[in-house]
């Protein structure tokens, strides 16, 4: 021993038990801050690969001509420019190839560094006019081949043709609506563009600014430059917002939530590690008092725990850090595991240095902030509170413990707990800030439901539609096509048009037949009625209408055929899955009617379907789908069309999923922190005041009135806690809630009931552990050693 | 020549109705080199007067000069150095640190004020307690003669000018008091160290040069029975 601060270290070899809960406490707030750091940076990472995926990774597009193009390309801020223009986007031009519309856009190959979703699958991008590539689509319904030549039927002239030079992947909007895609170059597309169309040629320059500029400003100043106007500069808002580079109110409204959310992360792992080491140090009062009469200055004795900290830094920071890099690791896993495919390029192991950083500046910092209020108590600690012998394990009380309102145990545990009003103040915050934060990141679960709808059970992943909605695809197909390999459900809806007198007034109806499963789906909207009935073909259900009800079991005169057919309402549908093809969420006054299959036949006479849906396996080969196509195209004849959502829906499946597993795990980890910081703050407590229980039972207090004595402690803290989380997390909630869905969606803030019952419950089950253990403790303790040990 | 002056000390805790004078304008001087003994009732004041006497507590009037320097004048960091470099304590509980062995335990005050200990004067302390084949023994391996002998080491390894022991031998057998006292009265005559002691034990003042009697605050001098 050459220094007096070696004492740390023969200390801590000695103390490692007494210390363990401070070391747990540093472990727990900085695998709290890496966590949440880690998966905020990890969904960052995921959202940035989907929203590459779906709308690439430009920054920004001007609508400008060549001369301009070339200006903007050559400013310095510019990474990468290409150019871009399409035309028969909403596919009813009269592009044609094969007789099937096709979306063609002329582009530079650069722009295929900009959109990976553009994967190319065999061949090269066109290099003359008159070369293309095409989607896979079209190799797989017309054979064509690289090297084959396409014959392109445009709308002015007859045909042109183009040399196939390679083969991209399908994409959402081809896959959608079963229509073809072409690449041609920018110079083949203007030729294409000049010749058909009389308007002037319209590229879009999409931009990739260099890393670190700043890019609200650059488009700023490209728009100031050449006078553009607001709707010639397009911005990826997406790709910018999770670049921290976009200049949108709304979303700088999510970033003061992320700071908001970031902050209070900060602050509740200052709580955690202030309340456990003001602890440590209260209860070592004795021992720097007489480090004070042996001499200490009270510089030296703050460097003494000050350095102390740091020493339990050294193993928690990294164990907290570690801990909260698995744990991202297992969501990362998770997301994979989900959504196979979609999260490929997220690596499972990836560490996400901003945790790391974060995580360990908070323990580094936090411990010294923390330590440097218990250090100064430490160091305040008067030699003569060592030396007259009054220092005991626990604060001097300040005032007797009142015994009016409880018993005697009781009141002794909240005047334990009220007693010193530091840490009084130190645990309450603690408890608080596990509600506040529940509660704060609860409205990002708000904002996740009204972001992203969950892609709902019904949703098909290919369908076929017949024309004009006539139920001419045959019932049995949907019977055959289920045991085709690869599906996992087909299921049909006729449609029907007919009119009723509503409210007085002749009005449109759509029937729309369900089978027993798709009823079932139904049943999630059921407003009022009875499904049963529906499905028994005992009435219809109605839709619901913002005009006004129609009562359950009313009847409905409805004019089909030029015949009159009373049918029941048997009940009314708030949601009514399988709306589209009908015009009942464009706002239009048509009424949606939902029966059985066998009330359809009766009302109608048809027996077929105008819609057949079919939900796949993830793993369904291509050809499958192909085989599945030609088996309806035989079975239907030529009047019916096929949209693929596969991609659309794993799309929205890979956006809810990886949000949700971020979001939920935030709270999941949220909620355990606040489980495990009460039980090591009540042990905490509790074995600072071993030798006074110990005292308390030789004077003959049973164990039963000690542990009451404990539940009132924990009790008074989780309580006061409680009330000072509702009180501060209740209008943080409200505002980020308004910030983050009321400002888009217009929904109304409510008291979250369910993440406060979620929370206090979780507070509950930690009551009941925390006073468990130190029950047992104390069931176990020899009274007469408990006090030697001490004196 | 001079090592303690106390002038005019006075001290009261408490207010109103609670208030007590523990000390009432105490006035004495100690040489270099003097054993002094306090003999009092319990909360006639004697622990008070050690601890504003060591520096430890502040008196409400009055100064305590330890050779020149007025204690009070001294901020609490400037008085806290001169504390441990000038003064050694030595209490009746004797306070060692549980985890640090009786070597260590004797030289922390040295490396408190940064300096390195010199293994002569460790060996002599050690072999004038009587400690050094306990050397490397925690305190909770020792007796509590032997904790009370490492807590003297303690207090003498800075070579203080002035030695204050509160109530030494309050915790100890007879023989165990005997052997304390043979230490204590060891600094003063053969290290010339000044030691102001106090005791409840009447027999004990026998080896003092002068005893002090506090009675309600106020301190008198019987004489010293050595004398």
């Amino acid at each position: 021993m050459k220094h007096y601060l070696d004492l740390i270290a023969i200390s801590a070899g000695r103390h490692k038990k007494q210390t363990r809960m401070t070391r747990l406490c540093i472990v727990l707030a900085v695998f709290l801050v890496t966590v949440i750091f880690g998966m905020a940076d990890m969904e960052m990472r995921a959202q940035m690969i989907q929203a590459v995926k779906s709308d690439g990774n430009w920054h920004a597009g001007f609508v400008v001509d060549a001369e301009t193009g070339a200006l903007i390309g050559e400013r310095p801020e510019v990474e990468r420019i290409a150019r871009y223009g399409v035309v028969n986007y909403g596919l009813q031009d009269g592009y044609r190839i094969g007789g099937v519309e096709t979306c063609v856009c002329g582009l530079d190959a650069d722009l295929l560094e900009m959109f990976p979703a553009v994967t190319v699958l065999e061949g090269r991008f066109p290099q003359q006019d008159d070369e293309a590539m095409l989607n896979e689509a079209v190799k797989s319904r017309l054979g064509l081949q690289v090297g084959d030549l396409v014959s392109l039927t445009v709308p002015r002239g007859e045909s042109r043709q183009y040399r196939i030079t390679g083969i991209t992947k399908d994409m959402i909007l081809t896959a959608e609506h079963d229509a073809f895609g072409m690449l041609l170059t920018a110079e083949g597309y203007d030729a294409l563009h000049t010749g058909e169309t009389d308007a002037e040629q319209e590229m879009v320059y999409f931009v990739q600014f260099k890393k670190f500029c700043n890019i609200q400003k650059a488009i700023g100043d490209i728009s100031t430059q050449f006078g553009l106007a607001p709707e010639q500069v397009r911005q990826n808002a997406k790709v910018l917002m999770l670049m921290f580079q976009s200049g949108d109110s709304y979303l700088m409204k999510f970033y003061f939530v992320a700071a908001v959310l970031a902050v209070l992360v900060a602050v509740a792992g200052i709580f955690m590690i202030a309340a456990s080491m003001n602890s440590n140090i209260a209860r070592r009062t004795e021992f720097f008092g007489m480090m004070r009469c042996l001499g200490a200055t009270k510089r030296q004795v703050i460097c003494f725990v000050k350095r102390e900290a740091l020493g339990w830094c050294r193993l928690a920071v990294p164990a907290g850090l570690l801990a909260g890099v698995v744990t991202v690791w297992a969501a990362c896993g998770m997301l994979r595991l989900l959504s196979p495919g979609l999260f490929d390029s997220m690596p499972v192991l990836g560490v996400s240095v901003l945790s790391l950083v974060a995580g360990t500046l908070i323990g580094l910092v936090t411990v010294l902030l923390a330590a440097g209020a218990p250090a100064k108590k430490a160091a305040g600690v008067s030699p003569l509170t060592a030396v007259s012998g009054n220092a005991g394990t626990v604060q001097a009380a300040k005032r007797a413990t009142g015994t009016r309102v409880f018993k005697v145990d009781t009141a002794l545990g909240v005047h334990h707990a009220a007693g010193s009003r530091k840490n009084f103040f130190l645990v309450t915050g603690s408890f608080a800030f596990s509600i506040i934060l529940f509660l704060a990141f609860g409205t990002a679960v708000d904002f996740m439901h009204h972001a992203i709808m969950p892609l709902r059970p019904q949703a098909p992943d290919f369908y076929a539609f017949a024309a004009d909605y006539a139920n001419t695809i045959p019932a049995e197909l949907a019977e055959q096509l289920q045991e085709h390999p690869g599906v996992k459900r087909a299921f049909g809806r006729g449609y029907a048009q007919v009119t009723a007198q509503l409210d007085g007034q002749q009005t449109l109806f759509t029937i729309l037949s369900y089978d027993a499963q798709q009823f079932r789906w139904a049943g999630w909207g059921l407003l009022k009625g009875n499904l049963a009935d529906a499905e028994e073909g005992k009435g219809v259900l109605l839709a619901w209408r913002e005009e006004g009800q129609v009562p359950v079991g009313s009847k409905l005169t409805l004019s089909v055929g030029g015949e009159d057919r009373e049918v029941s309402v048997v009940g009314i549908l708030g949601d009514v899955p399988f709306s589209h093809g009908t015009a009942a969420n464009t706002g239009s006054s048509e009424v949606l009617l939902i029966c059985s299959e066998a009330l359809f036949r009766d009302l109608t006479g048809e027996t077929g379907y105008a819609v057949l849906d079919m939900q796949m396996e993830q793993a369904i080969e291509e050809t499958e789908v192909q085989q599945i196509r030609k088996k309806i195209e035989q079975a239907c004849g030529t009047g019916i069309s096929f949209a693929d959502k596969r991609l659309s829906n794993q799309e929205v499946k890979g956006a809810s999923y990886s949000l949700s597993v971020f979001l939920y795990g935030f709270l999941v980890i949220i909620a355990m922190l606040a489980f495990f910081n009460i039980i090591n703050c009540i042990a905490m407590s509790v074995s600072a005041r071993m030798r006074e229980y110990g005292v308390m039972r030789a004077i003959g207090m049973s164990v039963r009135q000690l542990v009451r004595m404990i539940v009132g402690e924990t009790l008074a803290y989780m309580v006061s806690g409680a009330v000072f989380g509702c009180i501060i997390g209740l209008p943080i909630n409200r505002i980020l809630f308004e910030a983050l869905v009321t400002s888009r969606w217009g929904a109304a803030w409510e008291v979250p009931v369910w993440e406060l019952a979620v929370i206090v419950a979780v507070m509950g089950c930690a009551l009941c552990l925390a006073v468990a253990g130190p029950a047992r403790q104390i069931r176990q303790m020899t009274v007469v050693d408990t006090i030697g040990e001490a004196s | 020549m001079e090592i303690v002056r106390v002038e005019n000390l006075s001290k009261t805790y408490g207010k109103g109705e609670a208030q007590v004078a523990a000390l009432k304008n105490v006035s004495f001087s100690m040489e270099r080199g003097q054993f002094g003994a306090v003999v009092g009732e319990s909360g006639s004041g004697k622990s008070t007067l050690l601890n504003c006497v060591g520096g430890l507590d502040r008196a409400d009037a009055g100064k305590v000069f330890i050779g020149d320097r007025d204690l009070f004048a001294m901020g609490e960091e400037e008085r806290t150095i001169f504390r441990r470099q000038n003064i050694g304590f030595i209490f009746q509980s004797f306070h060692l640190i549980p985890e640090l062995n009786v070597e260590q335990n004797i030289i922390f005050p040295l490396l408190l004020d940064y300096r390195k200990p010199e293994q002569t004067r460790v060996e002599e302390i050690l072999e004038v307690l009587g400690l050094t084949n306990r050397r490397k023994h925690l305190p909770g391996q020792l007796s509590g003669g032997q904790q009370q002998r490492v807590a003297i080491g303690r207090a003498l390894i800075t070579r203080p000018a002035l030695v204050l022991a509160d109530e030494p031998t309050g915790n100890l057998d007879s023989r165990n008091s005997e052997d304390v006292m043979d230490l204590l009265c060891k600094a003063s005559r053969h290290y010339q160290q000044t030691v102001l002691m106090i005791t409840h034990n009447r027999n004990l003042t026998s080896s003092a040069d002068r005893v002090f009697q506090v009675t309600d605050g106020t301190l008198c001098e019987l004489g010293g029975d050595r004398r």
